[in-house]
């Protein structure tokens, strides 16, 4: 039951979230931002604490960092680029340089494909509180990031503080992405984040629905993923990086058909 | 806060010896631009490339200078303070974005226009006046999606005007407007400016220099 729910939650966050970062065009800020998770992750199993809790560390730090950076510099998808390879190096490091002890745990399965029953009571309650903080950002924000999904510059020239909402809506990915990580695992996370709002995007031009269907397809994805692992005791991450881009293939069909 | 900064200050924009570069590239779009604007109808033309919209959104911080300095109501465009004193002024750009906003209507657009502002009764009714002004009344409640060129550019037009700015930036408003809605429009701006600061990117100065009260020509990113 735990797993279901922190499926049906994780998937539901991420999907929004992954609307507003895709709308906002900080899709490779994200992506950085995931993998400082992994890294964070990673050096959490070699130092024996807690993984959820490195990777939100290493993964709320960057994002603050891009966040901060996002309103100074033009380069950004380089920036991330850097960000990106630093810290799959620092990922890759702290496997290498694992004892044979650590290797052997479940942790390592649960950073690299997920698991299951690395999802205890006190990370769904995480992600319950993580989700509603999300909507009640979104309904009380709400003009403000309708003005900045629009047109960034409009919305930036009439006073509206852009780079805050960025920063904002990149911890919430930050978030999003360290809890999630323990479900699909750190390569597979962004299953979650970008197959949901690609698909939303396919079936709906209207932006009310678009970020119900990618929140659903979010949540949908990951309660079946959980669901194929369980019955064909296959690795989660995976199972649910296969149903949603599934998904993802099933709407972009349904797209060409139509448009024939 | 309405117009505390407008009244407080004469100068709304000043720009002193200001550079700006896009990046990846050498060559300054705008080199040595020294002005300052306090009100009235001010018209920037020249040629494709010389810096026009450069120049616009440099004077509402969209852009900053690597070289030199620019203010806005006297807060440099560097300082967060900006993002205050951009409540006073509204924007009008030449392209905007606008999907997955089809199915908004007209007046969803203009509300989100009051996003870092309040939107109360007296707002709604300054959107009515300008709409009836401006000859979209009818259209307020019409998906968005479904308008012409011309009337989207009219409901952003709508938007900057019922925001009630001091200073007002619009970039090439005419070019999708027919003759008789080009003059209306420039004697709407020519009105709304007395007192207030409107700047617009004009390519084709022939139109409306006759309504503007001051001309800025610019050429491979100078004033000339």
């Amino acid at each position: 039951m735990t797993a279901l729910l922190s499926g049906l939650f994780s998937g539901a966050l991420c999907g929004a979230i992954g609307y507003h970062v895709e709308r906002i065009n900080a899709t490779s800020l994200s992506f950085a931002v995931a993998h400082a998770a992994l890294a964070g992750a990673s050096i959490g199993m070699v130092l024996g604490v807690d993984i959820t809790v490195s990777a939100m560390f290493f993964s709320i730090s960057s994002a603050a960092v891009l966040g901060l950076l996002f309103s100074r510099i033009h380069w950004k998808d380089l920036l991330s680029m850097v960000f990106f390879s630093f810290f799959s190096a620092l990922a890759l490091l702290s496997v290498y340089l694992s004892t044979t002890n650590v290797l052997a745990t479940s942790s390592v399965s649960a950073v690299l494909w997920g698991s299951i029953l690395a999802v205890d009571t006190f990370k769904l309650i995480m992600l319950i509180v993580s989700f509603t903080a999300f909507i009640a950002y979104l309904f009380t924000f709400r003009l403000q990031i309708d003005s900045i999904l629009f047109d960034r510059n409009l919305a930036e020239a009439e006073g509206v503080d852009v780079y805050f909402h960025t920063a904002i809506l990149l911890l919430f990915a930050g978030t999003a992405i360290a809890l999630t990580l323990r479900i699909t695992g750190g390569f597979l996370v962004f299953a979650l984040l970008y197959n949901p709002v690609a698909s939303a995007i396919q079936l709906s031009s209207n932006a009310k629905i678009q970020l119900a269907l990618s929140a659903s397809l979010g949540a949908f994805s990951a309660l079946a993923g959980v669901a194929v692992s369980y019955v064909l005791d296959l690795p989660v991450g995976a199972a649910i990086a296969i149903v949603s881009s599934t998904v993802l293939i099933l709407t972009l069909l349904k797209c060409v058909l139509l448009a024939h | 806060m309405g117009g505390e900064f407008g009244r407080r200050r004469n100068i709304r924009v000043e720009l002193k010896n200001v550079r700006v570069a896009y990046s990846g590239s050498r060559k300054p779009a705008i080199e040595n631009v020294t002005l300052s604007l306090d009100s009235g109808f001010v018209v920037i033309t020249g040629p494709n490339g010389a810096g026009k919209t450069t120049l616009l959104e440099t004077m509402l911080g969209l852009l900053k200078p690597y070289k030199g300095e620019a203010y806005l109501f006297g807060v440099n465009t560097k300082s967060r303070k900006v993002f205050e004193v951009r409540k006073l002024c509204s924007y009008v750009p030449q392209d905007f974005m606008k999907p997955p906003f089809e199915s908004y209507t007209a007046l969803d657009v203009i509300k989100l226009g009051f996003a870092s502002l309040k939107w109360d009764k007296n707002a709604e009714e300054r959107v009515k006046k300008v709409a009836s002004d401006l000859g979209i009344r009818n259209l307020l409640n019409t998906p968005f999606g479904k308008l012409s060129g011309g009337q989207q550019q009219k409901v952003i037009l709508c938007r900057a005007l019922a925001r009630n700015p001091e200073a007002l930036f619009l970039d090439e408003p005419f070019s999708s407007l027919d003759k008789e809605s080009r003059r209306v429009l420039c004697s709407l701006l020519k009105e709304y400016a007395v007192g207030r600061l409107v700047v617009a990117v004009c390519h084709d100065v022939e139109a409306v220099k006759s309504f503007a009260d001051r001309i800025i020509r610019m050429e491979g990113g100078r004033v000339i």
